[in-house]
């Protein structure tokens, strides 16, 4: 065979078997465009018409609140749990202290264990801090995230030299100045990598949400999609136009940072 | 070390937030989640204190705590081996240098492992509805069938549905490992293979897939683990959030889906306020992963 002819061969079979990946979304997506009545009847294989009165629907049911919502509780436990999570990586990477070592295996350690381990404890811990039906117990979990740290901590091990720190301590920068102003300078893709995932895991949270949320008006994405359900029992291209708008920002998202991101979830299981 | 700065205070205050915030959130509802495995509690009333009761109860079929984690077990045992192959082909396909727009194709499999767990389920739900789901009519129109198949109602066929649902998630993870591991590969390899006259078949089964051994061990361990964890996406699609199927049952029809982070779920805020029980499950499923931890990282050392 030509180089011309397997080029062809080999990008046409993937292209098929990318179908397999495409066409769940594809479905949905059209499903959204078509008159509720419209779904029973007929196989639906390109887009609709009824795409704005679905989407009038949608938005009556307090939609944009659940998308605010969770966008406040991923972008706040994204920054937190960045910022901690660098902090303690510079600890590790750049200082020598009493049981370092022991320490960061007991972090590591605790990346093994399920987070289901203390949810129910968890949840009574909420109601007792009377943070139930608020957006904090969301946030709260992400802060201390041990993958974040052991992240940050091989990153920042590789990637500030340690003659820059020395500089800046001799012409009188402080230890926390240091992490401010040169640190963070440093490594701008972990950080990039970090905030992408973590954005994405509390995007997509849905177990906790479900136990310590009962408010409707403090529902996150995962369940505001859920009880469309539930609302809307008779209306199920409306649900399904929510699904596709709900599920929309992890795409987009995804799409800028992929690569970032696969770099971020493949790392430690390649040694190079 | 001539790496690391000396300083007395500084590292201690740098990991104090990280220190505290694991203490406060993590730490404290871990511990207590043990104690309270040892009372039965409905999270409101008296607590009573009955031992390892819970923990004997879990090997009592009414607390269906192996039915369910017989469940995930034979959803990873059958969607795991399929989305690693599946994966490693395209990731193989993604890998040649024949294929044109490979970052394409790359985010184009990999997205459904990024959608939300719920839209999964969700979706896939209304795939398989039997009267509204694309699939039977799709089947009726070709005259596979003569009536809609009830999917999601038979144990049989909720059970494939899953693993369909699992299949279509995953292969996307595993495909990012697998192209990972192959940019690992030295090069030249291949090439002196092909001096020697190996072709292309021949030099993947003789060289890339064993050279990729530690990635398959890898890509198993974090699916098998990963998937204990497994929880809406079975939920959305048999829980009936109310898309169009009729019963909302737990665990599907005869519970056959149940996986074991549902069953906690439901024991303790489900059906049941049974969070004595809940927290003893949550242990279980841990004691569990960590037994399959345990002997992965064992052969996965072993192997690389």
């Amino acid at each position: 065979m030509s180089t011309r002819s397997r080029t062809v061969t080999a990008t046409v079979s993937i292209a098929l078997l990318s179908i397999v990946a495409l066409l769940p979304f594809y479905i949905m997506v059209v499903m959204g465009t078509y008159k509720n009545e419209d779904l029973f009847t007929k196989i639906v294989l390109y887009p609709g018409n009824y795409l704005v009165e679905n989407f009038k629907t949608v938005a009556a049911s307090r939609f944009d609140l659940a998308y605010w919502n969770s966008f406040v509780v991923s972008a706040a436990s994204t920054l937190l749990s960045v910022f901690v999570s660098a902090l303690a990586g510079f600890a590790f990477a750049k200082y020598d202290f009493r049981y370092k070592s022991k320490i960061f295996g007991a972090v590591l350690l605790t990346m093994m264990i399920p987070g289901q381990l203390g949810l129910v404890a968890y949840v009574i811990e909420m109601r007792y801090l009377n943070l139930s039906d608020t957006l904090m117990p969301l946030i709260l979990p992400w802060v201390a995230n041990a993958f974040g740290v052991y992240w940050m901590t091989q990153f920042i091990r590789g990637a500030v030299p340690v003659e820059v720190i020395e500089s800046a301590r001799i012409d009188g920068c402080s230890d926390l100045g240091i992490f401010f102003r040169i640190v963070l300078s440093f490594i701008y893709p972990a950080l990039t990598t970090l905030s992408l995932l973590v954005f994405l895991w509390s995007w997509n949270n849905y177990l906790l949400p479900l136990i310590v949320i009962n408010k409707p008006e403090m529902y996150t994405i995962p369940l505001g999609i859920t009880t469309l359900g539930s609302a809307y029992r008779t209306d199920l291209a409306a649900q399904i136009l929510g699904l596709s708008i709900g599920t929309l920002p992890v795409l987009v998202l995804f799409a800028i940072g992929s690569k970032s991101f696969i770099r971020g979830l493949t790392a430690g299981s390649v040694k190079g | 070390m001539m790496d690391v700065v000396k300083r007395k205070w500084a590292p201690y205050l740098f990991l104090s937030p990280y220190m505290l915030f694991y203490a406060a959130f993590g730490l404290i509802p871990i511990l207590f989640s043990f104690y309270v495995s040892l009372t039965s509690w409905n999270g409101i009333g008296k607590k009573t204190f009955v031992g390892l009761d819970n923990y004997a109860f879990l090997f009592n079929p009414d607390s269906y705590f192996f039915t369910s984690v017989g469940n995930t077990l034979l959803f990873v045992a059958v969607s795991l081996p399929l989305q690693m192959a599946f994966g490693l082909a395209i990731a193989s396909l993604l890998y040649s240098k024949f294929v044109k727009w490979k970052a394409f194709f790359q985010l184009v499999n990999f997205l459904p492992y990024i959608v939300t767990p719920v839209a999964v389920g969700l979706m896939f739900n209304l795939l398989f509805d039997w009267q509204a789901g694309f699939v039977n009519k799709l089947l009726l129109e070709f005259g596979l069938i003569d009536e809609g198949i009830y999917w999601l109602g038979e144990p049989m066929y909720a059970r494939v549905v899953i693993i369909l649902m699992l299949f279509w998630k995953g292969f996307g993870y595993t495909m990012i490992f697998y192209l990972a591991g192959l940019a690992n590969i030295s090069k030249d390899l291949h090439e002196a293979a092909a001096v020697d006259g190996a072709t292309g078949m021949k030099s993947f089964w003789t060289i890339t897939l064993p050279l990729l051994r530690p990635v398959t061990t890898f890509v198993a361990i974090t699916g098998i683990i990963g998937g204990f964890q497994l929880l809406e996406e079975p939920m959305l699609l048999l829980g009936g959030a109310g898309m169009g199927s009729a019963s909302a049952v737990i665990g599907g029809p005869e519970r056959c889906c149940l996986t074991t982070v549902w069953n906690m779920y439901d024991t303790a805020f489900g059906s049941t306020t049974r969070y004595g029980l809940g927290a003893a499950i949550a242990y279980g499923l841990c004691v569990i992963i960590a037994v399959f931890s345990f002997v992965g990282t064992k052969f996965y050392r072993e192997e690389s």
